[in-house]
């Protein structure tokens, strides 16, 4: 089930008959909740959310294969032990604060505005409070007595709570950024939410981003999830509200690392005539999820994903994303690129519905993997789920290794095997980049691309 | 874009409520009592004439089905189906034997006239100049007569009814039935194998072209009975045969359950080349009545060079649900799926293919194009997977729907399994990606792009839909041709 009600139709005779044994890592998790209640953040009115999504979490368990959404990324197999829960962050020096944002996007500026998170706490933040309405930056500052708005949001999306990894993420998360944006600003500086570590343990981080940009506000907003020393789980929701005509970039950047898992989710709600642009890019060998779950709700919208994956040795990525067109004149654009090295596996599952009002919806969904290796997997569902007969919808799918005769031309221009291949993934990989805003980032995320290829130099011959 | 109204007008030629098979012919028939346990299946098999270890088999597959939960996943809903209230088995009276054209009650062969199967060995179909065709009639739960046996005999071609096969040629029947749909396959494959009644068995022997078309009509005429037939088809080395299959049922207020096994065997260098028309019927506009039509259909391509291609042209049923697949496990074998499903009133589809490639080199074609009109949904659900020593394996996939009107559904769920990096696979929503060149060296000429994409479209099609001894064949034809116009992935 995604965040988008699921149409009559199909909710209909779907009953799960798969029995649910309690893995060790859901019993651990259910025990953490208990154990560590009292210490969460949060008012009765989150307190009774929590309470509810655990309920829902103990009953279903971590998402496995029978799932339908979870066939080709089987939490409950991937991940046998749950870490303890991070709730005490020992935090670096200041100097050492300083350098991790510093650090967190190499090539671009992210200091002038940023929040950040270690272990899944409030470190420090620093250029916020003249960008945001709120007198502070940190979910866990207003949980106790919300504004209105805030606590309506939170227990909107937390409702879901049929979603196992959204609802342990409701019952759990100790922090994360909440930003307000005034109708009619329009802000150019990146603000950067920015999660890192520093306990030495394996750890449990679960973290909840509230964001809501008023009317015709325009911002650009750059999550960056940095590798781990030590071996983390991470689950982490953002929620972004777009107003009427607001305009938000939204750069996730996710460095995962074998023995690391990150259950990422997005959910974004789109007023009318706003424009969302996502970009997505995750490297690394470890366990990545993202959920992207998008609304239209009010007309003349766009959302315009781009993502890119490089995963190599035991790298398992998946990419699900379900775009909601419930209001007429929308358009959806989604190109997902996947490069895969070694044993690396990429899932992309995405799905389109129309609505039986939504006429004159425009759609298009392209996923393509680059397979590197004998030993890498991709597996693709692009799905469209379509009720309204005047519509535009389409998607596509293709995967296969570097083209021989390409490599061939570049060799017998004198140019070396490994850069050849570095050259043609560069170029397969860039039109995904192409979509990343502003373009400092670009830049930063291709120098990104590049640094993962010069390490993956030993690519087999294609 | 919405639907252009050419093809709104040819849908709406076979709505619902334009079913023309719907009539029922009043014979008197019998019938094993109603529900289903072992007795059941020993009735069946004993009303057969079967050998025991047939009974076996069966009653093996009953068990297994008694362990089995019906599956729900598909995007179909209707009421649940009593198993206990149906009747396994059907025959019209005095049919059971074996039978020349002679011996056929006239009211059956009057059915047939009038759905326009000849079943008389001199008679050529209308329109089709020269072409004969071999057919087998199921009625029910049997097959009343099956023409030019002696004909193909002479190339030494077997086409007999699966129950007659099962006496006569007991060898290949053990050796082929139940290697493609094992017994445990899916709960309506199990509940075949215990109950199945009729069906057609083929054996082309090697190096044998069959020299005509093979075909099968299968009608359900009593009421209240499920047809479970089976078809086992065995193209030996080099061999090639052309199948085709239809089948019709009456208008009845009641829905029947049609769960039938279609396995087919291409050996090294065979090519078997399977089409149905499926025009059962559909149900009123209100969607009361109809058939559920829950089929397992599935190729083997176990030679090398091997090829399997699946045509299907699909009308009928309230419900239909089904994936005519082909498992490629010879190197270099091939499989192709043409499916053109067409849903009115309350009908509902989850249909499409699998193509599980497991052999160096082999490739595949998908061809789908759903067209959804009414209150029907209609779904395309497919499987392209490489396995790990699938070098070289190639798929195109290329799924269209199109909608007419604002209360009806289309939706398309694709499933690409690649874990092979050699394995080229593209999957294309886009009516323009059929093939640029063609397109563009068409466009050059001077059709529209339209016309263009119908033009290469039918060029795939209508070698096979030229061949379906039916009166239905023209309006499919007419179908095919549709505008493309306004379709969606």
């Amino acid at each position: 089930m995604s965040i988008a009600q699921p149409i009559k139709a199909e909710a209909a005779g779907r009953p799960m008959t798969v029995q649910i044994l309690k893995s060790k890592a859901e019993t651990a998790l259910a025990e953490a909740f208990a154990d560590n209640e009292a210490r969460l953040p949060g008012g009765d009115w989150l307190r009774q959310l929590r309470r509810a999504a655990i309920g829902a979490f103990t009953a279903e368990g971590l998402p496995h294969r029978r799932v339908e959404e979870w066939k080709f990324t089987d939490v409950r197999a991937l991940m046998r032990e749950a870490f303890p829960v991070a709730l005490d962050a020992n935090l670096p020096k200041p100097a050492a604060l300083d350098a991790l944002v510093r650090n967190a996007l190499p090539g671009a500026d992210l200091t002038e505005a940023f929040a950040l998170f270690i272990d899944g706490r409030g470190a420090a933040q620093s250029g916020l409070s003249a960008i945001s309405e709120l007198d502070g930056a940190f979910l866990s500052q207003f949980v106790d007595h919300p504004p209105a708005w805030l606590e309506t949001e939170v227990s909107d999306v937390s409702g879901h709570v049929g979603e196992a990894t959204l609802a342990l993420n409701t019952a759990l998360f100790t922090d994360g950024a909440v930003i307000d944006i005034e109708k009619g600003r329009e802000i150019e500086t990146p603000i950067a939410l920015i999660f890192a570590d520093a306990d030495k343990g394996a750890r449990t981080v679960v973290t909840r981003n509230v964001v809501r940009v008023g009317a015709g506000a325009k911002i650009v907003l750059v999550e960056c999830h940095l590798a781990s020393e030590a071996a983390r789980q991470a689950n982490t929701l953002t929620q972004i509200v777009l107003g009427d005509g607001a305009e938000v970039v939204h750069v996730k950047l996710v460095a995962s690392r074998a023995g690391s898992v990150h259950l990422g989710r997005t959910v974004a709600r789109l007023g009318a005539n706003a424009s969302y642009r996502p970009f997505q890019l995750v490297s690394g060998d470890g366990l990545v999820r993202n959920d992207l779950s998008v609304t239209f709700r009010g007309q003349h919208s766009t959302f315009d994903l781009g993502a890119a994956a490089l995963a190599n040795r035991q790298g398992h990525f998946d990419t699900t994303l379900v775009v909601d067109h419930a209001v007429p004149h929308c358009t959806s654009r989604e190109l997902v690129k996947y490069v895969l090295a070694d044993k690396g596996r990429a899932v992309f599952q995405g799905k389109v519905i129309v609505r039986p009002d939504a006429q004159k919806t425009d759609g298009k969904q392209m996923a393509q993997a680059l397979m590197l290796s004998p030993d890498a997997e991709f597996d693709s569902k692009p799905e469209l789920e379509i009720y309204a007969d005047d519509v535009v919808c389409g998607h596509g799918s293709t995967s296969a290794e570097i083209d021989p005769e390409l490599i061939f031309y570049l060799r017998s221009r004198g140019i070396p095997l490994d850069e050849a291949q570095a050259m043609l993934v560069e170029s397969f990989i860039g039109e995904a980049i192409d979509k990343a805003e502003p373009e400092a980032i670009q830049n930063a995320l291709r120098g990104i691309a590049r640094a993962w290829l010069a390490g993956e130099a030993h690519i087999k011959q294609g | 874009m919405a639907a252009v109204q050419e093809t709104i007008d040819q849908v709406k030629k076979i709505d619902v409520d334009q079913y023309k098979y719907g009539f029922e012919t009043k014979i008197e028939s019998v019938r094993a009592p109603k529900g289903l346990d072992e007795s059941t299946v020993r009735f069946i098999s004993e009303k057969k004439g079967e050998p025991a270890w047939m009974l076996e088999w069966r009653l093996e597959s009953y068990a297994r089905w008694r362990n089995m939960t019906e599956p729900t996943w598909a995007k179909v809903s209707y009421p649940k189906i009593d198993f206990e209230n149906l009747y396994y088995y059907s025959a019209p009276k005095g049919s059971e034997g074996p039978k020349s054209i002679e011996d056929v009650d006239p009211e059956l062969l009057a059915t047939y006239a009038k759905l326009g199967i000849p079943l008389k060995e001199q008679e050529i179909l209308a329109g089709v100049q020269g072409a004969r065709v071999a057919v087998d009639a199921v009625f029910d739960s049997v097959s009343v007569v099956t023409t030019f046996k002696e004909e193909l005999a002479k190339a030494g071609v077997i086409f007999c009814p699966i129950s007659e096969a099962i006496r006569e040629h007991p060898e290949l029947v053990k050796k082929y039935l139940g290697s493609v749909v094992p017994q445990g396959d899916n709960f309506y494959a199990a509940l075949n194998s215990a109950v199945f009644s009729d069906g057609s068995f083929v054996y082309v022997p090697e190096g044998v072209r069959c020299p005509m078309e093979l075909s099968t009509y299968f009608r359900i005429n009593e009421r209240n009975t499920g047809q479970f037939e089976r078809t086992l088809i065995i193209a030996d080395k080099g061999s090639y045969v052309s199948y085709l299959e239809g089948c019709t049922a009456p208008m009845r207020d009641e829905h029947q359950l049609h769960a039938a096994v279609v396995e087919l065997v291409a050996l090294d260098g065979a090519e078997i080349k399977y089409s149905t028309v499926q025009n059962w019927y559909p149900g009123d506009k209100d969607g009361k009545g109809g058939i559920y039509n829950f089929v397992t259909k599935r190729g083997d391509c176990r030679g090398h060079h091997s090829k399997i291609s699946w045509t299907q042209v699909e009308t009928g049923s309230a419900i239909t649900w089904k994936y005519p697949s082909c498992i490629l496990r010879g190197d270099h074998s091939r499989g192709e799926f043409y499916s053109i499903a067409i849903s009115n009133g309350r009908q509902q589809v989850d249909s499409g293919t699998k193509m599980i490639h497991l052999g160096k080199n082999s490739s595949s074609r998908i061809i789908s194009k759903g067209i959804a009109a009414g209150h029907s949904q209609n779904t395309y659900r497919g499987l392209v997977s490489a396995h790990r020593k699938a070098t070289g394996a190639r798929n195109f996939t290329n799924c269209d729907s199109l909608l007419i009107g604002d209360k009806c559904g289309a939706h398309t769920v694709p499933y690409i399994e690649a874990k092979n990096s050699s394995a080229h696979f593209e999957h294309e929503a886009t009516t323009s990606k059929i093939s640029d060149d063609m397109l563009f060296y068409c466009q050059q000429r001077g059709l529209s792009s339209e016309e263009a994409v119908a033009l290469v479209v039918n060029g795939f099609v209508r070698d096979v839909l030229q061949q379906l001894p039916m009166e239905f064949m023209a309006e499919t034809q007419k179908l095919i041709g549709v505008s493309l116009e306004g379709s969606v992935g």
